[in-house]
Parts: C-alpha cells; sequence; structure tokens
C-alpha cells in the first residue's frame, strides 16, 4: 500500500532517461567501432588514384572504380576467385559425403564415447592451423599432393567437417523418434523413409551446414599459403601478399571486399533463416 | 541399439578422415623433433634439436605469443563482459546494438586484418582524428610496433562478437530470481554484480577466454601482417625455421610447443563446457 504513495514520475523519468542515455551511447560508439573500419575499407577501394586521398581531407576528393579495374587487369585476384570458388564446392561436396553416415550415427543412435567423439571432432579448427598446414604439408609432399587442386581440396574439407559434421548430427538428432515410428506403422519402408522424412526435416541442416562448410574453405589462409601457392592462388592469400610489409592499401582494400561480401552474405542469409542451435552446434557445446 | 559393428562403420567415413590426417600431421611433426625423421639429413633418435631449441629468438617468440594470447583474451572480455552485462537488460535498442556488435564475426580474419591496419595506420582515420583535434603533432606508428598493438587490437576487434555470444548465453541461464532475492536483502547493484553475477558466469568468462587464448596463440598470418619483425609468434617462427632456413628438425620442435599448449588449453575448456552443461541441466 506505500508503495503507491511513492513519487512515481520524480523517481521513473530521470532513470528512464540515464537509461536510454546509455543505450544511445553505446549504440553510437559500437557503430563507430563496427562502422568506422568497413566504411573505411570502402572508401580505400573507391579512392582516384589521380587525385591522392591524405590528411586533413575527410574524405577522399574524388571516387572512381579505378582500383578495381586496376586489381582485375594487373594481379592474380580473377584466376584466384576462380580457384577459391572451384575448392570451396568440390570441399564441400566431400565433406558433406564423408561426413552424412557419420552425422546419422551421432544424431541417431547413442554409443560409449560419443560425448568425446563430438568433442574431438572439433580438433581441425582449435587446432593451430600452422601447425597443421606445416607438418601435413611433409605428408602432401611425399605423396605428390602438393600443389595440387586435388590436395587443396582435401585439405579445405580437413578444415570444413567439423562445421558439417556436428552441425548435421545436431540436424539428424532434432528428428522426433515418434516420427519415425510413425512412418513406419503407417508402412513407410527405408525408401519413402528417407525421401519423405529425413530428408525434409534434415534439409535446414544440411543447408547450414554447407554454408558454414563453404565459408570457411573460401576464408581458409594457413594451408593453402603452403601446400597451394604460388601454383594456386586464392582470395586469401592474394589478400595477405597486399597486407604486412609491403602494404598495398587500395589493392588490399579491393580484395578484402571481394573476400568478405560472400561470408557476409552467405553468414546473413545462414543467421536468418537457420535455427540458431546450427550457429551453437557449429563452435562447441554452448 | 544398434549392433556394434555397424556404428563403427557409419562413425568411421566422417571421424576417420579426421583423425587420419590429424594423426599423420602430428606423427610427423613429433618424429620430426626427436630426428627419427629427417628430411635432408641422416634419421636417426637424438634430443639434440630440443636442447638446441631453447635459445634467445625461441624464448622471445614464446613470450611474445603468451603476451598475444593473454593480451587478446582479457583484452577482448575487459569489453565484452560490461557489454554482455549491458545487453542482458532488455533495453528497447539492445537488439539493435546487438546486431551491430554481431558484424566483425562474419568478416574473415585477414579481412579484419587489413580494416584494422587500415583504421591504424600512419596515415588513418584514429591518427587523422587525432591530429585533427590537436592531440598529437605527429602521427602515432601503431603498426609492426615492438609491443604488438596492432595485432592486439585486431584480435580483440575480431573476438569480441564471439566471446559475447559465449558470454550473453551464461548470463542468460542465471536466474532473475537470485538477483531479485539479494536485492530485496538489501544488496546494491555492486554487491550483486560481485557477489552473485560473477561468481555465476565464472565458467563462461573461463570459456570465454580460453577460446579466444587458443585462436590466438598459435596465429600466424595476423602476426606476420601487424606484429613486430621481432620478437615474432611461435607459428611464425616454426614457418620462418621451416621454409627459409629449412631446418624442419626445429620447426617440428616448436610445433610441437605449440600443439601441446594448444592442446591442454582445450583440454581445460572441454572440461569446463561439460561443467558448465552440468550446472544448466
Amino acid at each position: 500500500m506505500t508503495a503507491l504513495a511513492l513519487p512515481r514520475p520524480a523517481a521513473g523519468l530521470p532513470r528512464l532517461s540515464l537509461g536510454v542515455f546509455l543505450t544511445a551511447l553505446a549504440a553510437i560508439l559500437l557503430l563507430l567501432w563496427t562502422g568506422v573500419p568497413l566504411l573505411m575499407a570502402v572508401l580505400w577501394s573507391l579512392v582516384d588514384p589521380d587525385k591522392p586521398w591524405s590528411y586533413p581531407d575527410f574524405l577522399p576528393p574524388s571516387l572512381s572504380l579505378a582500383q578495381w579495374k586496376y586489381v582485375f587487369t594487373y594481379s592474380s585476384i580473377g584466376r584466384a576467385v576462380a580457384t577459391s570458388f572451384t575448392i570451396a564446392p568440390l570441399a564441400t561436396l566431400l565433406a558433406f559425403v564423408l561426413s552424412l553416415p557419420t552425422a546419422y550415427a551421432l544424431g541417431r543412435y547413442r554409443f560409449a564415447g560419443k560425448e568425446t567423439l563430438k568433442l574431438l571432432i572439433l580438433l581441425p579448427i582449435v587446432m593451430p592451423g600452422m601447425v597443421i598446414a606445416l607438418f601435413l604439408s611433409r605428408a602432401f609432399d611425399m605423396l605428390g599432393l602438393s600443389q595440387s587442386l586435388f590436395g587443396l581440396v582435401l585439405g579445405h574439407t580437413l578444415l570444413g567437417m567439423p562445421f558439417m559434421l556436428r552441425i548435421l548430427a545436431t540436424a539428424f538428432e532434432a528428428i522426433p523418434q515418434d516420427l519415425i515410428d510413425a512412418a513406419r506403422n503407417l508402412g513407410a519402408g527405408w525408401p519413402a523413409l528417407v525421401r519423405r522424412v529425413l530428408v525434409p526435416m534434415v534439409l535446414p541442416g544440411l543447408f547450414a551446414g554447407a554454408i558454414f562448410t563453404f565459408i570457411a574453405s573460401l576464408e581458409e589462409f594457413n594451408l593453402t599459403f603452403v601446400i597451394g601457392t604460388p601454383t594456386f592462388e586464392t582470395i586469401p592469400t592474394v589478400l595477405f601478399g597486399y597486407l604486412g610489409y609491403h602494404f598495398v592499401r587500395t589493392n588490399a582494400a579491393v580484395v578484402s571486399i571481394i573476400l568478405m561480401v560472400p561470408s557476409i552474405v552467405l553468414l546473413f542469409i545462414a543467421e536468418r533463416y537457420l535455427k540458431t542451435e546450427y550457429l551453437s552446434s557449429a563452435f562447441g557445446k554452448l | 541399439m544398434r549392433p556394434r559393428l555397424a556404428i563403427v562403420l557409419l562413425v568411421l567415413p566422417g571421424a576417420g578422415f579426421i583423425f587420419l590426417f590429424l594423426a599423420v600431421a602430428l606423427t610427423i611433426t613429433a618424429l620430426q623433433s626427436v630426428g627419427v625423421l629427417g628430411f635432408g639429413r641422416e634419421p636417426g633418435f637424438t634430443w639434440e634439436f630440443w636442447v638446441a631449441l631453447f635459445d634467445r629468438q625461441f624464448l622471445d617468440s614464446f613470450l611474445f605469443s603468451a603476451k598475444v594470447g593473454i593480451g587478446s583474451a582479457f583484452g577482448t572480455l575487459l569489453l565484452a563482459y560490461p557489454l554482455a552485462l549491458f545487453l542482458r537488460r532488455r533495453r528497447a535498442g539492445a537488439r539493435f546494438i546487438g546486431s551491430v556488435v554481431k558484424i566483425p564475426l562474419f568478416v574473415p580474419a585477414l579481412v579484419a586484418a587489413f580494416l584494422i591496419l587500415n583504421t591504424m595506420a600512419f596515415h588513418g582515420v584514429i591518427n587523422g582524428v587525432l591530429l585533427g583535434f590537436g592531440l598529437v603533432d605527429q602521427p602515432l606508428r601503431m603498426l609492426n610496433d615492438k609491443f604488438g598493438w596492432g595485432v592486439l587490437a585486431i584480435q580483440v576487434w575480431k573476438n569480441l562478437p564471439f566471446q559475447l555470444l559465449v558470454l550473453a548465453s551464461v548470463l542468460a541461464t542465471i536466474r532473475t530470481d537470485i538477483e531479485d532475492a539479494a536485492r530485496n536483502l538489501g544488496a546494491g547493484p555492486w554487491q550483486v554484480l560481485r557477489h552473485i553475477i560473477l561468481p555465476l558466469s565464472m565458467p563462461g568468462i573461463l570459456i570465454a577466454v580460453v577460446l579466444v587464448f587458443i585462436m590466438t596463440f598459435g596465429d600466424f598470418a595476423i602476426t606476420r601482417i601487424a606484429g613486430p619483425i621481432y620478437p615474432t609468434s611461435l607459428a611464425v617462427l616454426m614457418h620462418t625455421k621451416a621454409l627459409t632456413l629449412s631446418e624442419w628438425n626445429l620447426a617440428a620442435c616448436i610445433g610441437m610447443v605449440i600443439m601441446v599448449a594448444s592442446l591442454a588449453f582445450v583440454g581445460v575448456y572441454a572440461r569446463t563446457a561439460r561443467l558448465l552443461q552440468g550446472t544448466a541441466a
């Protein structure tokens, strides 16, 4: 009863505005934190080579697509894009074929050591990439797989498998046993069960797993750098060449955008249309 | 339950592929570090490479990698934890902030390196703003610096959303009644944070820190791009020893050190994750 007597507006109003103020401040700071670096990359890729951009100009004096033309004419980026987009679908397909039975077992059956196995499967993405790359390259050299497209596809498959396996396993796990039992009771054989129940139920998971594997392949650097270059350049190895001590800013800006756009678009689709369990199952237990 | 054989056959293609490759890489590293597998030298068991490993350059690189790993992990936490606490209250605009902060998660690591490099460069926008406000007389050198601030900045920017997701999901499991009860009993916001939220979110903090440490300790590309010429990270040192100096056996020793350190932390992660699952269930 006494609570009603409190002067509510006086107590409520300043608190509200403080909350709004803090939220606005956080939003502005975070927009700067993520937005400024991205905006700068776009601007630098559009700098006009005839009118250089330097302090104290706040924005480039004029914009042009000259840098894009330059990069596509005088660098290996065109071939690198083709190589990247050849390896990624092949690695995704191979990862899918190899993962399918394993994911089914992980998702549908109970057996000793399953939880440990699910953790061990994550090793290719948590183990330091350059160590794996360097010492796998010794084996690849011996087998004649270095500097070959097949070797690169195998390597990318290895590094994308954890995503495909874990996400597919989650998808298989999510199918209610009742549904399978009901289909069986109604006389469905294996072919009908697969076509009518398993495939439709697993398809979103497969889609998510494929997106993650595809992106892992597009972004893979260490292994490609060790066993692929100089015969094969992918988008990340081209970008690496423009960074570091030979920092070529405008070229790096163009290649960064080429590498970033497919990842952002694909992950946006994955996040927008798919269940969040797939995202978390890709990264581990949480 | 299915017969055992059927399960083994089902598990084999996927798990077998992964373990075959990892086992090969691990075996070659281990054998090469003790000279049993020699490329370009007479093979034979010896500890000489391990003895020769611990020189000044290796120790400096080890310290640099440890500094970058620990610095990135806790530097990110310093930003991510307050932000996760802030986003926990469902204020208006929290969703918007949540999606803005997630953007770097979608950016490939090398691109993140470029974005931050570009911002922090000698003629970058940060130096521009500092000059514009008259805070500095001449541009600051923030990349390829001796301490590794450039590397740390890239890692924090890249890993912030990742830690935030981990912390947010752990904070979400803390039930508000405990907090309300403490408040009713007269605890102030700081006391609630110190005695309730912080201890209850400790496993989540540990996981967030360990994950970022694992992903930064063995880093090659970002250190090579934005790090100092000396000291380098262990992965860069290993790469140079192997491919520039052809000292594969020494490189294998360094590889073993990186791998053992990372796997030890993966073990910590796995245990904490299981613990956390136990409390959440």
